[in-house]
């Protein structure tokens, strides 16, 4: 236990002079949590008023009631906000630039030419940066506009006597009504939406969790190259020692970061303006996650460190395998909105299963069981890391 | 003190065995030198006594202990000097010398007179408090020695102790490894440089190709060089003649 002590007094005392190391493991993933969840708080934000709009050109030439009411139901979008018409030129130059997203054009004598059999039409023009669920969106809002006050109209039209009463006759508004709402969570205690602090706090967490590899990696190299680990090693201390010497304290090291970026999702995302993080309920189901999230990052990084011979592979095969895992496993784009067989591969990453493990306590307010399976995936995972780590390390010339 | 018969060692994927059935005997007190080439397989034979590797066949005892029954043991009792630069650049001196006393278990009462004697004897009293990544190339070679002084060995293992350094701080450490030895350690001095080992040991072995070629007193192999000395004119010095004889003087390019 002395031996196993010293052996993490000493890593802590490397790594508190290694500023680079801290600034990795956690000023980048308090930076990416704050800017990310700020950035991505509309996204994420459904049930509110959306500042996040897209700009429209609204140019009225027909002059009638019935084109004025077109105009009026296009205006009521939350999403969709009218501009004040320029210049033709303008408009167009705005569109392409993408300042302005689209362009209606009620073009004149639209209301006279409604019997006619080729009546005039509607212009909807959208710019081509416009991502296509945005742009069906637009255009599903103008038909359901159009289609409201045309409904209004033939109505009235067939009964002059219901329009009489200057209310909506159609009572258009009952059909929200008609529609229930719902979002699916594994508990339905949870009766909200999740934010973006809860997407991606966990996300961020794991990535850096996984980049302990790094630094740890790299000084065990060092320490390889440098005939330390060799001079460790002629004392007798055995390769189960050297790897728990490195694991135990990287797996605090990983704790500590748990604990800040939970603190920051809860207490300092909220004073930028972004949502608080909610921690579920289960706090003991929230530690075992962490634990085996740390376990699995610690082991992979040992791993890495034994099967290369210099600091720059290290470091190269660190951050393009965190980087792929990270990309992989759901810490970018959520897996939710991934494609079924991509869905399928990510399941391939230890990243995927830290961060589902997450999200199921902080998300899904799942519990122990809940998580259990993935935390078992993780923990062995680390013990074949380790495994693996120590044969190379028994089988290693070390000097 | 050191005791090695018929060692066979060969590492994965290598075809010729790093050791291939070497003998070697050091006795107590003696200060002993290990020459080769690179790639004769000193460093092998090092890891081997300090069990580091395992041989794959042979005996080995050290002070009537076996190898790899008595690997702790053992342990306890060596203590091996790296070529590198065995500690921590970005901790003190003092930080280095207290983590691999405190990993050896070195009784906490006993600790700091361990240290000091160490920094007395490798001249590094006054730098406790330097970070060692700021030290001269003598100095981290004295720091890698005092580290090895810490348990009080009875075999001490140097491997090229005197690469990269400055004369001055090469007759320090020249002088303090026979101080070492006059103490009564058994020293083993592993070194390319064959005038250091003439003027420091009384015993040395010459291995090449994981094989023992030559070994007896100083004396008697300088002897032995002379003779040979004689048929290549160009030469008068000692050891050198003999050391090539043995080992011929094409490159040793060694590629791991």
């Amino acid at each position: 236990m002395r031996v196993l002590a010293t052996l993490i007094r000493k890593e802590f005392l490397l790594l508190r002079r290694d500023w680079h190391a801290l600034a990795l493991l956690f000023v980048m993933p308090a930076f990416f949590i704050l800017l990310m969840s700020l950035a991505m708080r509309d996204v994420f934000a459904t049930g509110r008023t959306n500042t996040n709009t897209f700009q429209y050109y609204l140019v009225n030439e027909d002059t009638t009631a019935f084109a004025t009411s077109i105009a009026n139901a296009l205006g009521t979008h939350a999403v969709f906000q009218a501009r004040t018409p320029d210049a033709v030129d303008a408009r167009k130059r705005a569109i392409l630039k993408g300042d302005v997203q689209f362009e209606v054009v009620i073009p004149l004598g639209f209301t006279r030419s409604l019997p006619d059999s080729q009546p005039l039409r509607i212009s909807v023009v959208s710019g081509a940066s416009v991502p296509p669920p945005v742009n069906e969106l637009f255009r599903a809002s103008v038909r359901e506009a159009v289609t409201s006050v045309y409904l209004r109209a033939r109505v009235a039209a067939l009964n002059p006597g219901l329009s009489a009463g200057g209310s909506d006759f159609l009572q258009m508004e009952k059909i929200d009504a008609l529609l229930k709402e719902e979002t699916l969570y594994e508990s339905a205690q949870l009766a909200r939406r999740p934010t973006s602090v809860q997407q991606n706090v966990p996300a961020w967490l794991v990535f850096a969790m996984f980049f302990v590899a790094l630094p740890l990696s790299t000084t065990w190299l060092q320490e390889r190259t440098q005939g330390s680990l060799t001079k460790l090693r002629s004392i007798g201390l055995s390769p189960v020692v050297l790897l728990a010497g490195k694991l135990l304290p990287y797996l605090l090291v990983n704790m500590v970061q748990v604990v800040l970026m939970l603190v920051i999702g809860v207490w300092v995302v909220p004073t930028f303006g972004g949502d608080a993080l909610t921690l579920g309920h289960s706090p003991l189901g929230l530690v075992i996650i962490a634990l085996a999230t740390g376990t699995a990052s610690v082991s992979y990084g040992l791993l890495i460190a034994n099967l290369v011979s210099t600091t720059e592979q290290a470091t190269i095969a660190t951050g393009a395998t965190n980087l792929l895992l990270g990309a992989l496993g759901g810490v970018m784009v959520p897996r939710s909105i991934m494609p079924e067989a991509l869905q399928q591969i990510s399941l391939l990453s230890p990243m995927s299963w830290g961060l589902e493990g997450f999200l199921d306590i902080l998300l899904r307010e799942g519990g122990v069981q809940t998580i259990a399976p993935k935390a078992l995936m993780l923990v062995g995972f680390a013990l074949i890391s380790l495994t693996l780590a120590g044969f190379r390390l028994q089988r290693a010339r070390t000097f | 003190m050191i005791d090695v018969r018929s060692v066979v060692h060969r590492y994965a994927g290598q075809t010729a065995p790093a050791l291939a059935g070497i003998d070697l005997h050091v006795r107590r007190g003696s200060l002993f030198g290990l020459l080769g080439p690179n790639g004769s397989g000193k460093t092998t034979l090092i890891s081997i006594i300090t069990g580091i590797l395992r041989a794959d066949s042979g005996a080995v005892s050290i002070d009537g202990r076996r190898l790899p029954q008595d690997t702790r043991a053992i342990q306890r009792i060596c203590s091996l000097v790296p070529q590198e630069n065995a500690f921590y650049p970005t901790l003190t001196v003092g930080e280095n010398l207290r983590f691999f006393a405190e990993v050896q278990v070195i009784p906490s009462n006993l600790l700091g007179e361990r240290i000091d004697e160490s920094l007395q004897i490798t001249g590094l009293e006054n730098a406790t408090g330097i970070r060692a990544n700021r030290l001269s190339g003598g100095m981290k070679r004295r720091l890698s020695i005092a580290i090895g002084l810490l348990n009080q060995p009875q075999l001490l293992l140097l491997d090229e102790p005197t690469v990269g350094i400055d004369p001055q701080s090469r007759q320090f450490l020249l002088e303090a490894i026979q101080k070492i030895n006059a103490a009564g350690t058994t020293v083993v001095y592993c070194s390319h440089y064959l005038e250091e080992v003439e003027f420091l040991c009384d015993e040395i072995a010459i291995i090449d190709h994981g094989r023992v070629l030559r070994q007896g007193s100083v004396q008697s192999l300088v002897e032995e060089s002379r003779d040979l000395a004689l048929s290549v004119p160009v030469r008068t010095a000692g050891l050198q003649e003999l050391f090539f004889h043995l080992t011929r003087t094409e490159l040793r390019d060694v590629v791991q």
